[in-house]
């Protein structure tokens, strides 16, 4: 009887064990709607301070947001003349003020 | 005194509306331009992007006689996406870097009405990811106030909308900065009085960006992030609300960790549509950067995705995610098709066809979102098992997933996808989408790389090879062309190529369906079944779509030659190592032995007939 429970177990064990290795990253269970990503086996939750660390440089990240802004500041100038005077000018040195 | 008041400001609300009313008509004169056979106004044709013409002056019985009716160089060679426009009696032809613009006329195309050749600095060309292509331009007929338009992209980041007659300069703006690695190869789109641009660059780190200008000046709209936080994202109470379970508010950021949205891909450099009874434009966002899945854990929302914005408020209605948390490069920019079709419930449906990278087509719902069905371009896709429908997730299979310190063979479909930039076709008679398709499988090995502004951000060796239905030995057989139902899921036809069918095709109601090939032939096939009717062997292989219009009575076939784009970077820039390219050299190793570079345009039409068919046209003459 004690082997048959233990055989049991072992078999349990035994079953469930590929199960859980197994249990690689589908795409199919969700934290939350839309939010569905998993660590494949063996990898971090999160990579900072991990092996995996990109270790993104703040001022480089920034950078393009950086430029967005200033295109957008120099459109504004060049739309603004136009509508003003009915000539484009591209070059916003150019532009009078 | 009150109600004469009342009556007054009534008579007043009608009086604006009716105005209102039709100045909304006059602004769709580019809609009613798009209607009429003598036109091909934009990318896509019309509104809905079906590149079906009514046409039936070539067709299955007298296709074989189709011939050349005249040509023209670019006088540049590298890839030639797109297609020229046709309107007013003139093509607009444009080209490679450093996208130069020319306007013919089509009575008499011997003398160029007028060019435009953009200086650009020479350095944006080292940011392209994958040749220096450009996949058209734009076409607004003008009001009062301004003349008729021609807009166009530039590599450098910059756009220009250029008079239509003469060719000069009305505006130009900055749209991206190269200098970020963000560049510029995406057709403008314009619908009523508005033009959207996309973006480039997610293999430098460029987070991406849908910005709408008004066409009549350049005065920036609205302006749509890909990826951070949901006011970048022009995502309000409204989004996904018939499909919670797509996600809904924050995830923008909150399936990413920390920053790394900042530089997180998401660009749109393919092709939209646009409905204007839901007012929504549809697009397709691109790939997360970098291509090392490691580097960036989560869903990385909301790149891979479709969206359905409000044209005047770029405000998001719906947004479905097709690819949570790539690992493959599944870009997700391709055509999205619109179409009216009844469901397998017998509801007649507002819906979009779009056939993914990842090698699923989707239709959804257009009105709000909601899948319809999503089936496998070929039934040797791998790295999915299926989508499924109810959630829709895509039921990922681990064995053809990539990640660090690993080397992943055999997944299908390859980073070049099932299906890339083409623009297809629907015949809306058949109820057939015409796909140009690829067959291309792939090994994967990421490793890690620090992000610096400007400079290549990939992080993953890759090996490309036919798929399994291919020749792996000669590295042959890399294309598909099939006849696919949206509804039933069934290909009426499949037919192998020779290689990708990377550009697109179009149906015409003469029962045929034309497209190119990067082996330099344009191609005819019996939309029925499949059948090869006819084909010429161009100058150059193919990336562009063929175009239909008529001219005074007869059906002309235009298509661009010019091999390049990312299947041509080998023969473009002379590479050998099979992983250059970003693996599509060893894929494309045969290319050579049959195209080399050109540039151009040829026109066929019934027996060749054409302006020249009076040898004094354009002729000399002293006086």
């Amino acid at each position: 009887m004690q082997h048959a429970k233990y055989a049991f177990y072992v078999a349990v064990a035994v079953c469930l064990a590929p199960i859980g290795a197994a249990h690689a990253y589908d795409g199919a269970n969700c934290k939350a709607p839309g939010n569905c990503w998993e660590p494949k086996p063996g990898f971090p939750e999160k990579i900072a301070g991990s092996k995996y660390d990109p270790k993104h440089d703040p001022k480089e990240i920034a950078k393009q947001q950086a430029s967005i802004d200033s295109m957008e500041a120099r459109n504004a100038k060049r739309v603004a003349h136009f509508k003003k005077s009915g000539k484009w000018v591209f070059d916003v040195d150019k532009i009078p003020e | 005194m009150k109600q004469v008041m009342n009556s007054v400001s009534l008579l007043g609300v009608c009086l604006a509306s009716i105005l209102v009313a039709s100045g909304v008509r006059a602004e769709d004169k580019l809609d009613a331009l798009s209607k009429s056979e003598d036109n091909w106004v934009m990318a896509g044709k019309n509104y809905s992007a079906n590149h079906f013409s009514t046409l039936t002056q070539i067709n299955t019985e007298n296709v074989k006689t189709l011939r050349p009716a005249w040509s023209f160089s670019t006088g540049l060679l590298s890839g030639h996406e797109g297609a020229p426009l046709i309107v007013d009696g003139k093509m607009y032809i444009h080209t490679s870097f450093p996208n130069n613009t020319f306007a013919l006329s089509l009575d008499d195309p011997t003398r160029i009405l007028w060019q435009d050749k953009p200086k650009q600095p020479a350095t944006a060309r080292a940011v392209a990811c994958c040749d220096i292509v450009n996949r058209g331009l734009a076409y607004w007929p003008g009001d009062d106030k301004s003349p008729p338009l021609i807009v166009k992209t530039l590599l450098e980041g910059t756009v220009s909308a250029l008079n239509a007659n003469t060719g000069e300069l009305v505006w130009k703006i900055e749209n991206s900065d190269y200098k970020v690695g963000s560049t510029l190869t995406v057709a403008p789109h314009i619908y009523k009085d508005k033009v959207l641009i996309g973006s480039s660059g997610a293999e430098l780190g460029v987070r991406g960006y849908m910005t709408a200008y008004d066409v009549r000046n350049g005065e920036q709209k609205w302006r749509a992030y890909a990826t951070g936080p949901d006011s970048d994202l022009l995502i309000g109470d409204a989004f996904n609300k018939a499909n919670p379970h797509y996600g809904q508010k924050g995830l923008g950021t909150a399936t990413w960790e920390g920053d790394a949205w900042k530089i997180g891909g998401g660009t749109n450099w393919g092709w939209f549509a646009y409905d204007p009874g839901t007012n929504l434009v549809y697009y397709g966002t691109g790939n997360p950067a970098p291509w090392n899945e490691t580097m960036r854990p989560g869903d990385n929302k909301w790149s891979m995705t479709i969206f359905g914005r409000d044209l005047d408020t770029g405000e998001a209605k719906f947004g479905y995610q097709k690819t949570p948390h790539d690992e493959w490069d599944y870009a997700g920019v391709n055509v999205m098709m619109l179409s009216e079709q009844k469901d397998q419930n017998g509801k007649l449906r507002k819906l979009l066809t779009h056939p993914d990278r990842n090698g699923i087509v989707y239709t959804l719902d257009r009105t709000d979102g909601t899948l319809v069905s999503a089936n496998k371009i070929d039934d040797t896709v791998n790295e999915f098992k299926r989508v499924d429908l109810k959630s829709g997730l895509p039921i990922r299979d681990p064995e053809y997933g990539t990640r660090m310190d690993h080397l992943a063979k055999d997944i299908c479909p390859s980073a070049m996808g099932y299906h890339n930039q083409g623009f297809d076709s629907y015949d809306p008679n058949k109820e057939l989408f015409f796909m140009g398709i690829n067959h291309i499988c792939m090994d994967w090995e990421p490793f890690m790389l620090p992000y610096r502004a400007g400079q290549f951000f990939v992080g993953a060796t890759l090996s490309m090879y036919p798929g399994p239905k291919g020749d792996r030995q000669k590295y042959e057989g890399l294309g598909q062309v099939k006849a696919y139902n949206a509804i039933t899921g069934k290909f009426k036809w499949e037919k192998m190529e020779r290689f990708a069918v990377w550009g697109g095709t179009v149906a015409t109601a003469g029962n045929l369906v034309f497209y190119g090939t990067l082996d330099g032939f344009i191609k005819a096939r019996n939309s029925d079944t499949g059948e090869l009717l006819w084909k010429f062997k161009l100058p150059s292989g193919v990336i562009g779509y063929p175009i239909v219009y008529q001219h005074k009575g007869a059906e002309y076939v235009a298509i661009n030659y010019g091999v390049g784009g990312w299947p041509g970077v080998g023969l473009v820039f002379d590479l050998q190592d099979p992983t250059a390219g970003l693996g599509a050299v060893g894929a494309f190793k045969q290319l050579a032995n049959y195209t080399q570079m050109g540039g151009g345009v040829m026109v066929f039409s019934l027996n060749g007939k054409g302006p020249y068919d009076d040898p004094n046209l354009g002729e000399y003459s002293a006086n």
